[in-house]
């Protein structure tokens, strides 16, 4: 520790997403005051998982000073403009529903959501916004000439994580001066007041910091194992614990999916994620409902023939997160912190915040951090509640009846009061800003009206809510505008990316 | 257009009229540069960075019009201009191919093709006219700029001196026109910049362009002047 407590040192225990973003973050914004050092076990590797973003990862790289283009050609990334849920409501084939990532049209001024409750003839996202329509046709949402991290429609990307991680790696050490170690952690040595003094490599001894953050996956090695911090496993309320995941390799001219297909199946649901170079399919389920033979046979019937030339590799998941996340001076961020399925995929996006808040909000000295870290935890709780209150509002208004996984999901002892509520005050307001106050908030308004509009719950009508007709009318058919407009002038994402393999988006 | 490649044997009897070439910029706002006639040309027309729809890469491009296919220098029979961009004197000829690959090519179906036109291509004695030497010059000019124009592109890029410029404009009769998709080098970011633009030529040619940007208002005025001439037409008894 530094003279007068201060803090000159951060040391990132883990590589993968959660490391190197927060390195980058960190190294970024103070790259001039603090000494970042990230120490990994290269040979370890990173799991891998969390291959589909937000929107707010475009920020997030440009803060770390990374190159759409760089970064779109290095991580084989394409274009994610939001999800399509397939037989989630009835199980039927031809039930599905999209949540974008464009707000409603008009949204929050007008709110489309009572019009279209009072005559609900088209499907509720395909008829307030025009994503949906770029979507089903394999559209980009940008064109060559978009300037870096600019586009037409809100956009967001799937990516190979591994490679993520690589060229962040890449860049940190060599563009923003973040020392890299490679070790094995044997020990960690804490002092009496509780806070960790050092990292003890196998081969470089004692690692000291002012700051660590732990990014040592499930392990939780710094936070969990040496400060204690208590998991609290949330696997009442998301019952997922497993996940079989391939890699199917794709023709280089097959179309690309513009959005993450999730498909609900029997005892769970699977993802489908799609980069130029191979689709990530993977199935999440609940092994207390369902035995694996029975899972690899449904993975197969949804991959088809090439599933027997593929290796499937199972994950455990723990649903849950760390009672706390930053004690002492050890701050926990991706896996460390916690895991949920990746339904919404919240993974990358909570390392992102949770880095950039960390490189925010640097306390300048040791007295300053515990304030910090009582207000990081307050609204990384905050969020983590509010993202398990989103992913079980997908599962709660399902009507499946074909298993127990999707009954017991109705199971009200296992719906968190809040969302009971919240259910209930729904059935007579849409969602609005109103429900919605925090400054930490997840998901907006909007995201919920897309998935209870589009899980068929009903909002009642009531005349006062429909006073502004003729406003929504021209709403509804600027959305119809949009979509004959666009849907006539964008690339598909395999055009764009081919182009972008020859030149560079412009930087304005 | 019908642009082929010339060859002595389909095209010796050619003849052209220089003038009418430029009809075929009666539609075009925007007209391409290289870097070698950038400063010339930002004396008469704003020059501007626009972008190419197929790559997205930048290209400087003087504006001769203040939307989509007007040109407001055009006056029915001439370019009204001192100076006219390489890309207009070089019509009805063409570059054709990149690199080794490139060759001259002619589009066939250009008014400047005409049976009473005063220049041809290959004199009495069979040699190459005067005429047919200076196009070559000016094509010579356009092919080995290249390089050169996209070099002067990276700098202006990498010195962060361009700046989206949208042209929100108002005229006498009321109407009004946004033309967007124009980039202009920013005369404040230049002079942040002007210690890392180290040769004397280009920190002149960035000067030129970011001074041209004043001439847009010479094109609002000719536009207003045509605006007048059409309403004058127009009006019932005059």
């Amino acid at each position: 520790m530094a003279e007068n407590g201060a803090i000159r040192s951060v040391c990132i225990v883990g590589g993968g997403s959660a490391g190197w973003l927060t390195a980058g973050l960190i190294a970024a914004r103070h790259g001039r005051d603090l000494k970042v050092t990230l120490v990994e076990s290269v040979r370890r590797g990173t799991i891998g998982v969390g291959e589909g973003t937000w929107p707010t990862m475009r920020n997030t790289l440009r803060k770390i000073g990374l190159s759409e283009t760089d970064f779109m050609r290095a991580t084989h990334a394409s274009f994610k403009q939001g999800a399509k849920f397939a037989r989630w409501r009835t199980g039927a084939a031809d039930d599905f529903y999209y949540h974008p990532l464009v707000l409603p049209e008009g949204f929050p001024d007008l709110d489309l959501a009572p019009y279209w409750n009072a005559d609900p003839n088209q499907s509720f996202s395909d008829a307030v916004c025009f994503q949906e329509a770029l979507c089903e046709a394999s559209l980009a949402p940008k064109l060559m000439t978009s300037p870096d991290y600019v586009g037409v429609a809100n956009y967001a990307y799937h990516l190979d994580a591994v490679r993520l991680g690589e060229l962040l790696a890449e860049h940190c050490t060599g563009k923003l001066g973040v020392h890299h170690i490679d070790d094995d952690i044997i020990d960690v040595r804490q002092s009496e007041t509780g806070d960790v003094s050092a990292v003890i490599g196998e081969r470089h001894g004692a690692i000291e910091a002012d700051l660590f953050v732990d990014c040592t996956g499930f392990a939780s090695r710094l936070l969990g194992e040496a400060l204690g911090v208590p998991f609290i496993d949330r696997s009442d309320v998301l019952f997922v614990d497993r996940a079989l995941a391939v890699q199917l390799p794709v023709e280089e001219d097959s179309p690309i999916a513009s959005h993450t297909i999730s498909t609900a199946q029997r005892h769970g649901w699977i993802w489908d994620i799609g980069l130029p170079t191979r689709r990530g399919i993977g199935y999440v389920w609940s092994s207390r409902h369902a035995r694996n033979e029975r899972i690899e046979e449904e993975l197969a019937a949804y991959v088809g023939p090439d599933f027997a030339r593929l290796s499937p590799r199972e994950i455990t998941i723990r649903s849950g997160h760390r009672a706390q996340f930053w004690k002492n001076n050890v701050v926990a961020v991706g896996l460390a912190a916690g895991f949920l399925e990746p339904l919404e995929a919240s993974a990358l996006v909570l390392i992102e915040l949770s880095a950039d808040y960390i490189a925010t909000a640097m306390p300048a000295n040791r007295a300053a951090m515990d304030f910090v870290a009582r207000r990081f935890n307050t609204m990384t709780r905050y969020r983590w509640d509010r993202i398990i209150e989103f992913l079980k509002l997908h599962y709660v208004l399902s009507e499946r009846k074909d298993s127990a996984f999707w009954r017991d999901n109705r199971d009200p002892a296992t719906i968190p009061q809040d969302l009971q509520d919240q259910l209930e005050l729904w059935r007579d307001s849409p969602p609005g800003e109103h429900d919605f106050s925090s400054a930490h908030e997840m998901f907006p308004a909007a995201s919920y009206q897309y998935v209870l509009y589009g899980m068929g719950f009903r909002t009642r009508a009531r005349p006062g809510r429909l006073a502004n007709a003729d406003a929504a009318q021209d709403a509804f058919d600027r959305t119809a505008a949009l979509k004959r407009k666009l849907t006539a002038t964008m690339p598909t994402n395999r055009e764009l990316l081919g182009r972008l393999a020859q030149y560079r988006f412009p930087p304005l | 257009m019908t642009i082929v490649p010339l060859n002595r044997t389909d095209h010796a009897d050619l003849r052209i009229d220089p003038a009418r070439a430029a009809e075929s910029a009666a539609a075009v706002h925007l007209v391409p540069l290289v870097a070698g006639e950038i400063r010339q040309v930002a004396g008469q027309f704003p020059v501007f960075l626009a972008k190419d729809a197929e790559t997205g890469q930048f290209y400087p491009a003087a504006l001769m019009g203040l939307e989509p296919q007007e040109n407001l220098f055009w006056n029915g029979a001439a370019l009204e201009a001192d100076v006219l961009p390489l890309n207009l004197l070089r019509l009805p000829f063409f570059v054709v191919g990149e690199g080794a690959e490139a060759a001259i090519g002619i589009d066939e179906a250009s008014p400047a093709l005409a049976p009473d036109g005063p220049c041809t291509i290959v004199d009495t004695e069979g040699g190459e006219t005067e005429y047919f030497r200076s196009v070559q010059t000016i094509l010579g000019r356009l092919l080995q700029g290249r390089d050169e124009t996209r070099r002067l592109v990276d700098l202006m890029l990498e010195t962060k001196v361009v700046r989206e410029i949208k042209l929100d404009l108002a005229f006498h009769d009321g109407s009004t026109s946004l033309l967007t998709g124009l980039y202009g080098v920013d005369e404040v970011a230049l002079g942040r910049a002007r210690e890392r633009i180290t040769a004397f030529e280009d920190l002149m040619i960035l000067a030129a362009m970011a001074l041209s940007l004043d001439k847009v208002a010479a094109l609002v005025r000719r536009k207003n002047a045509r605006i007048e001439a059409q309403s004058a037409w127009f009006t019932p008894g005059s």
